[in-house]
């Protein structure tokens, strides 16, 4: 694996470098997983951090770059990568499933393909982890079990594969639960109030199947989160109540446009958010207060929040994490916050290992060309746990054949 | 004016219409697209302003030296170095940027508003895969937030088109981004009407079980059998028959006319080519090719046929035909000599244009294009205005145009900038730092309404 980035550097255009074993970085602006950043020179020697420091020397054969960005892999909070190949091609899409048999047990980890095309384009934009989301459908509000995966393609990307459950409340939880918010959030607690029954046959809990009560178990217990889709302020404050009567429930939800309504009071029940700093639109009634404020307002209130991408710019929406980032800096976060919440944050909540930027390490970072805030900047090399990852995609064999620079004058199909 | 060979092309049954006139009493006359809803746009307020010490894109693809722009009754009236003029109100911009106003040749605003629920779905007539009668702008709600957002992203005109659902859609409608209580209020004056027509998965997939096109060739037919009529409806029209009036037909007519532009819906790279030659079967041009997906296939093709490409930045994958999408699709048009630019076809993506370029820039230049800051603007503006046929007006900062301006409060091209200030026609109807903004009435009564 760690000979990868060699064997395509070939490949590569001359724009982006191909590197050799030994990489130094003079200058690099190192970003910690809190955000913080910081300079210094940077020895990556096959696929381990050897040196760093204020004024280390290149050794002798080594790929020098000066002034770059070094961040560790970045974390998406919320996707559908490798659940689906084709959104609309309904063979090759295992976001939700409509079935009696099982609710909350669907496991999505029994569906992730680490070689669909969208996880290697993703990657490249810089994005190395993703908690993976399983959507409902049908007549119930839960989506299944999530997984969390690390996006190297490999067949043991799998970090967590019973990573966290996913709820929606709000208008699409409405809509499953039979028509109204109080049929989803019965169904909720029902659901929960279940988790706690002794089940003598398979079918009789009042909302669950006995499968679905023993994957709530470790919901119920807090030992994962529940994560909830939800929008509307009161929808937020109902799931204040719910923390309430369910003590160990470690909640996050998703979406939270109405958020900076209700932000003290996440807050002090020490809910989590996964938040999109471009949302500011009244895309429903369940969103009339959206605004880039949100994040702001999240932020200032100490509410323990991560950044998203679950809004427009890119269908395939972790590939543009850092733009949503880089515009929450726009409308006035903090750098640092801002990092935080696609890197520290995250991994904390899910449980990633983003390993550890300094000597003696193997190195786990990417390196960017600019400012990774910046939606023009992009990753040059990547490294996992020591090994680097490629750069290469489905996306860039297809660049590399119609590129109109090339001197390649074969028919496309043959080169 | 129907060329020979059309008639050639046309079906036996109607050679007849393509015969020399009969010598009746029937007078020849030309098609004239009849009007009917007419712009009752009027600039807001402006007053002589002189814009110094800015740093300069102006639209044309060129580097521009100049840092002032003057802007009286609305228009530029001089751009240059170090301008000067008595009674002016000035603007120091500090060294910071000033482009044309971003156009978008692919908005739904107003058609599929927010909040989107059901009774916002006016977008997409989905009767019949044939509804070239209908206009977008009878489907546009102007109390959409979506505008008050997308000018604060420097959007000044935006193009409202029908959705996707039918293989002739309807009228597509160029707005002013104008604060208004009415469409027409909004409509850009003079700007030519344009014809949303569909490719690929849509039709076929929306009409398959309601009596077809079920496949793309049933596509092709469909276009094909209606230019057909079209061609043979302005003959009538053309020979002094004077038939009943029909609107699908009109509508097709001023397209064989030259008065209605083709915008087009297509993916697929070999559909494109198929709908080029569809184009020369029946004698009309196609202005643009929306979403294009695979343009950077055929970049070649469109360049040679004066065919724009309206784009997304990195939107791809999620249906079977747009799966080939790739980050670098703008540059690779615009390479190949093509006019390209940038589309949102969204709500959210309207508000940051410019940094859809800035990425797409970026990744053609990566890739090993030399793509400058200035050439790349004409993504935003610049081919926008050409493919909606209103380039004469705006689209960049040149003498004699309509100053549609924006002040950025940094480089345009940084995800971290953000418009301080937009003016359309030369008056002022955003300003960042005043809190000067438009509020739609559908805002006012929430927590965050002005």
């Amino acid at each position: 694996m760690k000979h990868l980035l060699l064997a395509t550097a070939s490949c590569l255009l001359a724009a982006a470098p191909a590197f050799g074993q030994t990489l130094f970085l003079d200058d690099a602006t190192v970003i910690a997983p809190n955000g913080s950043s910081r300079t210094a020179d940077i020895i990556v020697n096959d696929g381990q951090i050897t040196a760093m420091g204020d004024t280390l020397t290149s050794p002798d054969g080594a790929d020098v770059m000066a002034g770059l960005w070094v961040t560790p892999g970045l974390i998406a909070s919320k996707s559908t990568l490798g659940l689906v190949d084709v959104g609309a091609e309904s063979a090759t899409n295992d976001i939700s499933a409509n079935t009696d048999l099982a609710s909350a047990s669907l496991r999505a980890a029994d569906s992730f393909n680490p070689r669909a095309a969208h996880v290697a384009n993703a990657r490249r934009r810089g994005v190395m982890y993703s908690a993976i989301v399983p959507n409902p459908t049908g007549d119930t509000i839960f989506g299944g079990t999530g997984l969390v995966a690390s996006l190297d393609g490999s067949d043991d990307s799998v970090i967590n594969d019973a990573a966290f459950v996913h709820v929606a409340l709000g208008e699409t939880g409405a809509r499953r639960a039979g028509g109204s918010r109080a049929a989803a959030m019965a169904q909720l607690r029902g659901a929960l109030a279940d988790v706690r029954r002794g089940f003598l046959t398979q079918d009789e809990g009042d909302v669950l199947r006995r499968r679905d009560a023993q994957a709530l178990r470790p919901v119920l217990a807090g030992r994962i989160p529940l994560m909830v889709s939800a929008s509307r302020a009161s929808d937020l404050l109902a799931l204040v109540d719910l923390k309430a009567d369910f003590a160990n429930l470690n909640i996050i939800i998703v979406g939270a446009e109405e958020a900076h309504i209700v932000a003290a009071d996440l807050a002090n029940a020490g809910i989590k958010v996964i938040v999109d700093p471009l949302e500011n639109l009244p895309g429903s009634f369940a969103t009339l207060n959206a605004s880039y404020d949100n994040v702001l307002v999240l932020d200032a209130a100490g509410v323990d929040y991560a950044i998203g991408g679950l809004s427009g710019l890119g269908v395939v929406k972790a590939g543009g994490l850092t733009q949503h980032a880089g515009n929450a800096v726009g409308h006035g976060l903090s750098r640092d916050a801002a990092f935080e919440a696609i890197l520290g944050t995250p991994a904390r909540w899910f449980g990633v290992d983003l390993g550890l930027m300094r000597a003696g390490s193997a190195a786990s970072l990417v390196v960017w060309d600019g400012d990774p805030l910046e939606a023009s900047s992009a990753p040059i090399a990547m490294y996992k746990d020591g090994e680097a990852l490629s750069l290469e995609s489905r996306m860039t064999a297809l660049r590399d054949r119609y590129n109109p620079t090339t001197d390649d004058d074969r028919p496309y199909k043959y080169r | 004016m129907m060329t020979f060979r059309t008639c050639l092309a046309l079906s036996a049954a109607l050679i007849v219409a393509c015969s020399p006139a009969k010598d009746d009493e029937k007078e020849t006359t030309t098609f004239e697209l009849p009007t009917a809803f007419p712009s009752t746009y009027k600039p807001m307020p402006s007053v002589t302003t002189l814009i110094t010490n800015a740093s300069i894109i102006d639209g044309t693809g060129d580097a521009s030296s100049a840092n002032s722009v003057l802007v009286v009754d609305g228009r530029i009236s001089a751009i240059g170095t170090d301008l000067s003029a008595d009674g002016a109100t000035v603007l120091d911009a500090g060294g910071r940027f000033i482009t044309p106003g971003i156009i978008d040749i692919h908005s739904h605003l107003g058609n599929y508003a927010s909040p989107g629920v059901n009774a916002h779905g006016d977008g997409n007539e989905i009767t019949s895969p044939i509804t070239s009668e209908v206009f977008a702008e009878h489907g546009v709600w102007p109390q959409d937030p979506g505008f008050d957002e997308a000018l604060q992203g420097g959007v000044t005109t935006l193009h409202i088109l029908p959705g996707s659902a039918n293989l002739f859609g309807g009228r597509g409608v160029t707005l002013r981004n104008a604060p208004s209580r009415t469409v027409q209020g909004m409509k850009f004056p003079d700007a030519p009407y344009t014809l949303k027509m569909a490719c690929g998965e849509n039709p076929k997939r929306v009409y398959g079980s309601k009596g077809g096109p079920d496949s793309r060739m049933g596509n092709v037919a469909g276009y094909r059998k209606n230019w057909i009529k079209a061609a043979e409806y302005k003959k009538k029209i053309e020979d002094g028959d004077e038939p009943t009036r029909n609107l699908q037909l009109e509508t097709l007519a001023g397209v064989l006319n030259g008065d209605i532009l083709i915008q087009m819906h297509c993916y697929r790279a070999d559909e494109m080519a198929q709908i080029i030659d569809l184009s020369k079967e029946f004698d009309y041009k196609i202005t643009t090719f929306h979403h294009a997906v695979e343009a950077y296939k055929i970049g070649d093709l469109l360049a040679e046929n004066g065919t724009c490409a309206a784009m997304w930045a990195d939107w791809y994958g999620f249906k079977m035909e747009s799966y080939d999408g790739i980050l670098e699709n703008i540059p690779f048009v615009h390479a190949a000599g093509a006019c390209a630019m940038i589309h949102s076809d969204d709500a959210m993506n309207i508000q940051r244009l410019n940094q859809e370029v800035a990425k797409a820039r970026a990744n053609g230049n990566r890739a090993g294009l030399d793509i400058s800051k200035a050439e790349a603007w004409t993504w935003l503006s610049t081919n926008p205005a050409k493919a909606l046929g209103i380039l004469d007006e705006t689209g960049t900062l040149e003498v004699g145009k309509r100053a549609d301006v924006v002040l950025w409060s940094g480089d345009p091209y940084s995800t971290f900038s953000r418009p301080d200030q937009v003016y359309l026609d030369g008056a002022l109807l955003f300003d960042r730092e005043a809190g000067l903004k438009p509020q739609s009435d559908f805002r006012l009564g929430t927590e965050i309404a002005r």
